[in-house]
């Protein structure tokens, strides 16, 4: 769900609120730059505290990933906490031949280690010591997690990043006296990232997997349901987090070869909010981010899902408790039907007012929560509208999935009452201005409105085609959308232990 | 954004920066960081109310929004471990439940046509009923909260979708491994029985009732035992006067009591849970850990930053980034504000890896004693605490939520002010100490969910494996048949009560007593005052007779006959009234002490509260049926205050508080001669005593109908 709010809307909104509180002043206070090197800038001051936060959001995600190196856009994400030639590295010319011996050593060890026809494995443990021991060779020349020890001494907060299907985010909070030091530091991980310690942190990548898939009826499932769902476009590819022979095979050198494409200034944008004195901000940014070498943004895909024709189902027989989605496929955030979407998710989600929650939970009682949104796994690329469910004890799959169409069936053939349709404009109205007083939101919203949108102010926007969505569309969209050949089912049922699966 | 401004700004800029001032650091030891500027956050106004409300009053003009809390004392440690899980479906029910006069789908509807919220939620130790609403709906939505907050309906339907709730969650309890992690590790921790660690099963969430949730709310909604907290574009005098207006005319009631931590931890050792769906191993270790009142405090706080603070700490150094064993792992001395916590570590792991970091993990807790900070370590961990500090305060939200905090739990409003300068003082010394007191690396109780299977090795390999079982017990199932036992420090405090009153012999051996009173009370025709004269016979038959304005009425209740004899003539009492009378007799404090050794009484001593400036012991006796509080002065045994539900009066069921003081001595017994008596919180008598009689002579048609 895209929360936006147009200026006008707003004004409406808030009526005689006072000027502080217009959205006229966040605009104005808000300062967008495109550097020399095609890096956008976005910053928004506000002065509160001497605090300011800050998103880096990169305009590439797993959706970027081909078969063989699927996991590496969150792989990254992790590396660009391991820092670069001058942040992390006792002797940086020492460490650049060690690492570039740990890259050689490795393509032998994983060529022979997964040959396919007389695999020597004499000769893969001698490669794999090989390779462990350059490792251990380049381990001496680092110091261990200093991006983040400047970061957390400092006073940074928060620190972290996301991987997923569209975008890439890099997040924290600083005090605003260190915003130089932020600046540099910032800029540096882009500037020139080192793959130090890579392979271990591909470890910790695979136990990321092991929690939240693998270990994970939730996880087990959606896996299933999106590479069922997609059959050709890279959202299909699981859950983003990569298939296991890819995370235990990929390098420090494909790293840095996706790096190279799509961790361009031209593919980036960087959004600060909080106290920041534009005057003394600028020059600062031109500075360290006028460093990162100008190159072409990456081409855009080329792989687009074509239309699903067949219904399709996937069943896990597990020992846990039932769960129950079913997704529709629907056009990129970009399609002008996306409001009626977003109009849609509302009135079958938002509140114990929703159609779901009144019928599935507080009458019905099968369901303990049970919902429809938009944007699953993305928004950029045509993406699927996902219904869920959690079923209450003696309750099935099937019953749900019964409830959630009868749902969908009033949408087609009933318009929705004005009052609905009214209150649930209301509240996405609210739930924007809700969210300002954040700078940490705000600062991502912000990036990620840019990157999506091309342009920040959609965020504010986008409130007028909300407003403008009728009960016609609704239903127009509704009977387009929610049809049995363009819907994909994955439940989980329950089966007693030592059942066959 | 005009973009033409922003060019001319940046033309302007170019002209005014010196060469100087662009000069680009190469590493970042280069850049040197100004001061961070003054500021303070403005604080909250603090309002007491005579009442003993709390109000705090926090103006932000910066949107148009207003959100509003009230936090109640009391929570799920204040819910009896046979009604485990009554606490959530409070939280729950008492929003969807809706008020006397809306139901709770009415407000729904209301509320979200305005995009405002409000709604109520459980805690371990408080309730809230929160409000958060736009501007210009706020004196629409501010009588719906205050409504909320003072007549909810708790309507049975929503009772039931509330427990379809929880039992859902009881459920699905077992399918997430981190799940069961968390809940098996603080069970572990603290003793399965625990305040803070019980759990609902369906069996518990079957047997509450209505009832339950609405004593449940007398007992603890009071205003002396609630925390307003207001925040947004509001004029402070004006809601000021609103809340005030709102609330100043609301009777104190009883105080909510804490209930003892009763630490009683698992033996030290190797506990297994197996899950087989599983790649990975969740693997935690625990033991008595302290309390945030503790002076090592600051001390701890910089030994937990050093163990576990972000991706600097140890144990993310060690066992992420140096080893690549896990994803996550984190752990510390746990400190909550008013009981004591647990020292935790904890991490997941691949199965083949699980013992391996066992030994890892356990290898942190012991080099946090044996290789005790650096100074490298310890600067790292002050100046994270230290430079992040403006964080604590960066919002007025922030300073408001400090003061709520700090109220609720009794520490002084500028804790938050003086607690860098504590941090500043903490040397290596310290740290090396708080590791040596609070970790002990031997006494840790392992506990490991996982598909052992998988394991490198068995885990027996490490010493004896208790294996918990977590099946879910069925409903119905492991219903225990006789309610909680009495607690020792129960048993003692009823004999020390017992003592000061005179003895158990003398007690035995009271058959009736006859006492003169003289009663004010304050009814609903205006305040009334009578003489009284009431005879007891034990065990349950009662004759009082009043002197009132208008002629003496004399009410008879015995477990046979009930009947008031008025000026205007003789009437029996409905049945009920009877029942609800001789109940109410058993709740009576020498009707207790008569059936001390009795087994379907119950005593447990747990938790301390100021009475009138004593430190009270808290005593809960279950008289064969409903609870009774007692609060017994511990060096004496003297009763100061005794709290019990009634339904005798005919209103509904109401809490009765009574408060006893100026005790004497008549025969070979104790009395009170002042008895102050508040009713649902209102002031509802007072009683002196003018004579006692122990064993008078009783006529032998005192309790016959005439």
């Amino acid at each position: 769900m895209k929360r936006v709010l147009s200026m006008t809307a707003l004004l409406v909104l808030i009526g005689t609120a006072a000027s502080a509180q217009d959205l006229a002043s966040f605009e104005k206070r808000t300062q967008v730059r495109k550097l020399d090197n095609g890096l956008t800038v976005i910053l928004l001051e506000r002065h509160d505290a001497p605090v300011f936060s800050y998103a880096t959001v990169v305009n590439a995600g797993s959706a970027q990933e081909v078969p063989g190196i699927t996991g590496l856009a969150h792989m990254f994400e992790h590396m660009a906490f391991k820092g670069s030639d001058r942040v992390g590295s006792k002797n940086w010319e020492a460490e650049r031949a060690a690492l570039a011996k740990v890259e050689q050593t490795y393509a032998a060890y994983d060529r022979a280690r997964r040959a396919e026809t007389n695999r020597d494995a004499a000769r893969v443990a001698q490669l794999e010591q090989a390779w462990k021991d350059a490792i251990a060779e380049a381990d001496k020349h680092m110091t261990n997690d200093e991006f983040s020890q400047v970061i957390d001494r400092a006073g940074g907060v928060g620190m972290n990043a996301f991987t997923a299907s569209d975008i890439t985010a890099y997040f924290f909070s600083m005090p605003s006296n260190r915003f130089e030091l932020w600046a540099y530091m910032e800029s540096e991980r882009f500037r020139h990232p080192v793959f130090r310690q890579f392979y271990k942190e591909r470890d910790v990548v695979n136990e990321e997997r092991r929690m939240r898939i693998e270990s994970s009826p939730f996880g087990r499932l959606l896996e299933q349901f999106m590479s069922t769902a997609f059959i050709a476009h890279p959202y299909g590819f699981g859950t983003g987090i990569g298939w296991p022979s890819d995370l235990a095979t990929f390098s420090a050198t494909d790293a840095a070869e996706f790096a190279k494409k799509y961790y361009v200034p031209s593919n980036m944008v960087v959004a600060i909010v909080g106290d920041v004195n534009p005057a003394e901000a600028w020059p600062i940014i031109e500075k360290y981010f006028g460093r990162l070498p100008k190159a072409e943004a990456p081409e855009p895909l080329r792989t687009v899902e074509p239309p699903q024709t067949a219904e399709r189902t996937v069943v896990l027989r597990e020992t846990s408790q039932p769960l129950y989605v079913e997704g529709y496929h629907r056009p990129a955030v970009t399609h002008p039907d996306d409001n009626v979407y977003d109009v849609i998710s509302m009135l079958m989600s938002s509140g114990r007012t929703s159609r779901l929650y009144r019928s599935l939970v507080r009458d019905k009682k099968i369901a303990a929560a049970a919902a429809g949104f938009n944007g699953f796994p993305g928004e950029k690329y045509p993406n699927l509208f996902t219904f869920y469910g959690v079923t209450t004890p003696g309750h099935t799959p099937d019953e749900l999935a019964e409830g959630i169409r009868a749902e969908i069936e009033r949408l087609k053939t009933e318009e929705v009452p004005a009052a609905e349709l009214q209150s649930v404009k209301t509240r996405v109205k609210a739930g924007v201005l809700r969210q300002l007083a954040d700078n940490s939101g705000l600062a991502l919203q912000l990036a990620t409105y840019h990157t999506l949108y091309g342009d920040w102010r959609e965020l504010f926007r986008e409130i007028d085609g909300i407003d403008k969505v009728t009960a016609a569309d609704v239903k127009r969209v509704a009977n387009a959308t929610f049809v049995p050949g363009n819907r994909t089912v994955a439940k989980l049922e329950s089966v007693a232990k030592g059942a066959a699966k | 954004m005009k973009r033409l401004a922003s060019i001319f700004a940046l033309t302007l800029l170019t002209l005014l920066t010196t060469p100087g001032a662009l000069a680009q650091a190469t590493t970042y030891n280069e850049i040197k960081s100004p001061p961070l500027r003054k500021f303070s956050m403005p604080q909250p106004k603090r309002i007491a109310l005579p009442n003993g409300m709390v109000i705090f009053l926090q103006e932000d003009h910066e949107l148009p929004l207003i959100e509003g809390s009230a936090t109640i004392r009391g929570g799920a440690r204040n819910v009896p471990a046979e009604k485990a899980g009554l606490h959530t479906i409070y939280g729950q029910a008492w929003r969807t439940g809706g008020t006397a006069t809306k139901t709770g789908d009415e407000l729904d509807e209301l509320l979200e046509s305005r995009a405002a919220r409000v709604e109520t939620a459980s805690g371990s130790d408080s309730s809230s009923v929160s409000m958060d609403v736009l501007k210009a709906d706020f004196d629409t939505v501010f009588p719906i909260w205050l409504d909320v907050l003072r007549n909810p309906a708790f309507r049975q339907e929503k009772i039931d979708l509330a427990k379809t709730q929880v039992n859902t969650s009881i459920s699905r309890r077992n399918d997430e491994p981190g799940g069961i992690l968390g809940r098996e590790a603080t069970r572990l921790g603290y003793g399965p029985d625990s305040p803070y660690a019980r759990q609902a099963e369906y069996a518990t969430v079957a047997s509450i009732t209505r009832d339950d949730l609405l004593a449940f709310h007398r007992q603890t909604v009071h205003p002396n035992n609630i925390i307003l907290a207001f925040i947004g574009d509001f004029d402070t005098a004006a809601m000021e006067k609103r809340l005030r207006d709102a609330f100043s005319s609301w009777p104190r009631g009883p105080q909510v009591a804490k209930p003892d931590p009763a630490v009683n931890g698992a033996k030290p050792g190797v506990y297994f849970i197996s899950k087989e769906d599983v790649t990975q191993a969740n693997i935690a270790m625990v033991h008595p850990g302290t309390q945030r009142n503790n002076p090592d405090y600051p001390a701890i706080v910089v030994m937990n930053e050093i163990f576990s603070g972000g991706f600097s700490g140890r144990l993310m150094q060690q066992l992420r980034s140096v080893r690549g064993l896990t994803y996550g792992a984190g752990g510390g001395i746990g400190a909550p504000w008013d009981y004591p916590g647990l020292f935790r570590a904890q991490m997941s792991t691949k199965s083949g890896t699980t013992l391996e970091s066992i030994e890892a993990l356990r290898g942190e807790v012991r080099r946090m004693i044996e290789e005790p900070a650096t100074a490298a370590e310890l600067s790292l961990a002050k100046e994270s605490i230290l430079n992040a500090y403006v964080f604590t305060m960066d919002t007025r939200e922030k300073a408001l939520q400090q003061q709520v905090l700090l109220e609720l739990y009794g520490f002084p409003p500028d804790y938050y002010v003086k607690y860098p300068g504590l941090i500043e003082k903490v040397t290596a010394e310290d740290v090396a100490r708080v590791a040596k007191t609070y970790l002990h690396p031997d006494r840790l109780a392992v506990l490991v969910v996982g598909n052992e299977k998988d394991f490198e090795k068995p885990l027996s390999t490490l010493g004896t494996v208790t294996k918990i079982d977590i099946t879910i017990p069925e409903p119905g199932a492991g219903k225990s048949a006789a309610p909680s036992a009495s607690n020792p420090e129960g048993m003692a405090l009823l004999n020390k009560v017992r003592d000061f009153i005179g003895g158990a012999a003398a007690i035995d051996a009271i058959n009736a007593s006859r006492v003169a009173a003289t009663m004010s009370m304050n009814t609903p025709q205006g305040a009334m005052s009578a003489e009284a004269t009431t005879l007891i016979q034990y065990p349950s038959s009662m004759r009082q007779e009043l002197v009132l304005p208008m002629g003496t009425m004399t009410t008879v209740i015995t477990p046979d006959v009930a009947y008031m004899v008025t000026p205007g003539g003789t009437q029996d009492l409905p049945g009920s009234r009877r029942d609800a009378a001789v109940a109410d007799m058993k709740t009576d404090f020498m009707h207790i002490l008569r059936n001390a050794g009795n087994p379907r009484y119950t005593f447990t001593a747990g938790g301390t509260e100021n009475i009138g400036g004593v430190d009270a012991r808290v005593l809960t006796i279950s008289p064969d049926g409903g609870t009774v509080t007692w609060y017994v002065e511990p060096a004496t045994g003297r009763l100061l205050r005794t709290v019990r539900t009634t339904t005798a009066g005919g209103a509904g069921p109401a809490e009765n508080v009574t408060d006893y003081s100026d005790w004497k001595q008549f025969g070979p017994v104790k009395a009170p001669t002042v008895a102050k008596i508040t009713r649902n919180g209102e002031q509802a008598a007072e009683i002196r005593v003018t004579a006692v009689e122990v064993n008078p002579a009783v006529d032998a048609n005192a309790f016959r109908k005439p």
